[in-house]
């Protein structure tokens, strides 16, 4: 009889889906498991999070590189395009890579992977603070941003990458310190 | 490890759940499924690397027809007992 795929929308997975990861079910991602090309996977993250926190810079940028404006609008929308790309492709080879662990509901999970998940999420939220103080030193001593104004160094990049990071953190912090994933 | 995820890293729990576990003919994925866990935590249970709790400590008992006193113990086992 058909059995009906449940959605926990608040953790953002499907039972159907965290239970095809869990049984090494679809082979094709058998690549992720390795934990160096895991951690391959937490770098290029990093490296697009601060990519995207960049952004906020492009007018000083734009004006340091004596970009015409219509050349100008090309670059700043390909590279806006190609590290959304980046970062959202990282991110679901991430959930991917643990398995998606780091989002299940506890009713999916073993115990031992509940307290990994745990571990997981309380390391993150350390690292977070640490990223958002590192935001917050960077918004006062750093060159000066001006939060949504179309004309200055817009800090709204800062934020969108703060929340990335939030969302991506503990998939990151699993993926980096699991051995056996 | 840099962050130990042992329940208790200073008070290990040993056990002798590969030697039951072979003893009966059992994969870690039929023990696994027995026991409701992922077949990698009979992984890190045979290896020590992961303490369970009592509840899964008494299912794993009871799947291998042993007492949990003769599965898990606080001290090492000794070779071939």
């Amino acid at each position: 009889m058909f059995k009906k795929n449940k959605i926990y929308w608040f953790e953002g997975v499907t039972e159907k889906g965290v239970k095809a990861l869990l049984n090494d079910e679809n082979s094709k991602y058998r690549w992720l498991r390795p934990q160096r090309n895991r951690r391959v996977l937490v770098i290029l993250m990093a490296i697009g999070l601060v990519l995207t926190s960049l952004g906020s810079y492009w007018p000083t940028l734009k004006t340091n590189l004596n970009l015409s404006p219509d050349v100008g609008v090309i670059v700043y929308s390909v590279s806006a395009i190609f590290v959304i790309l980046a970062i959202v492709g990282c991110y679901s080879f991430l959930r991917i890579a643990v398995r998606s662990i780091a989002d299940a509901p506890d009713e999916l999970l073993d115990e031992r992977q509940i307290a990994v998940r745990n571990t997981s999420y309380r390391y993150a939220y350390f690292i977070l603070c640490y990223v958002l103080m590192g935001l917050m030193v960077l918004m006062f001593f750093g060159p000066e941003l001006q939060m949504f104004q179309p004309e200055g160094n817009d800090g709204s990049y800062v934020v969108i990458a703060a929340l990335f990071a939030s969302a991506a953190l503990p998939s990151m912090v699993m993926a980096w310190r699991e051995r056996d994933i | 490890m840099l962050f130990p995820m042992s329940r208790n890293p200073v008070d290990p729990v040993f056990n002798r759940i590969e030697d039951a576990r072979l003893a009966l003919g059992l994969t870690r994925q039929e023990l696994a499924d027995e026991v409701g866990v992922h077949y990698q935590t009979i992984g890190y249970l045979e290896r020590e690397e992961y303490s369970p709790s009592l509840v899964l400590a008494l299912r794993i008992a009871k799947s291998l027809n042993q007492e949990v006193s003769e599965l898990f113990s606080q001290t090492p086992f000794k070779k071939g007992k």
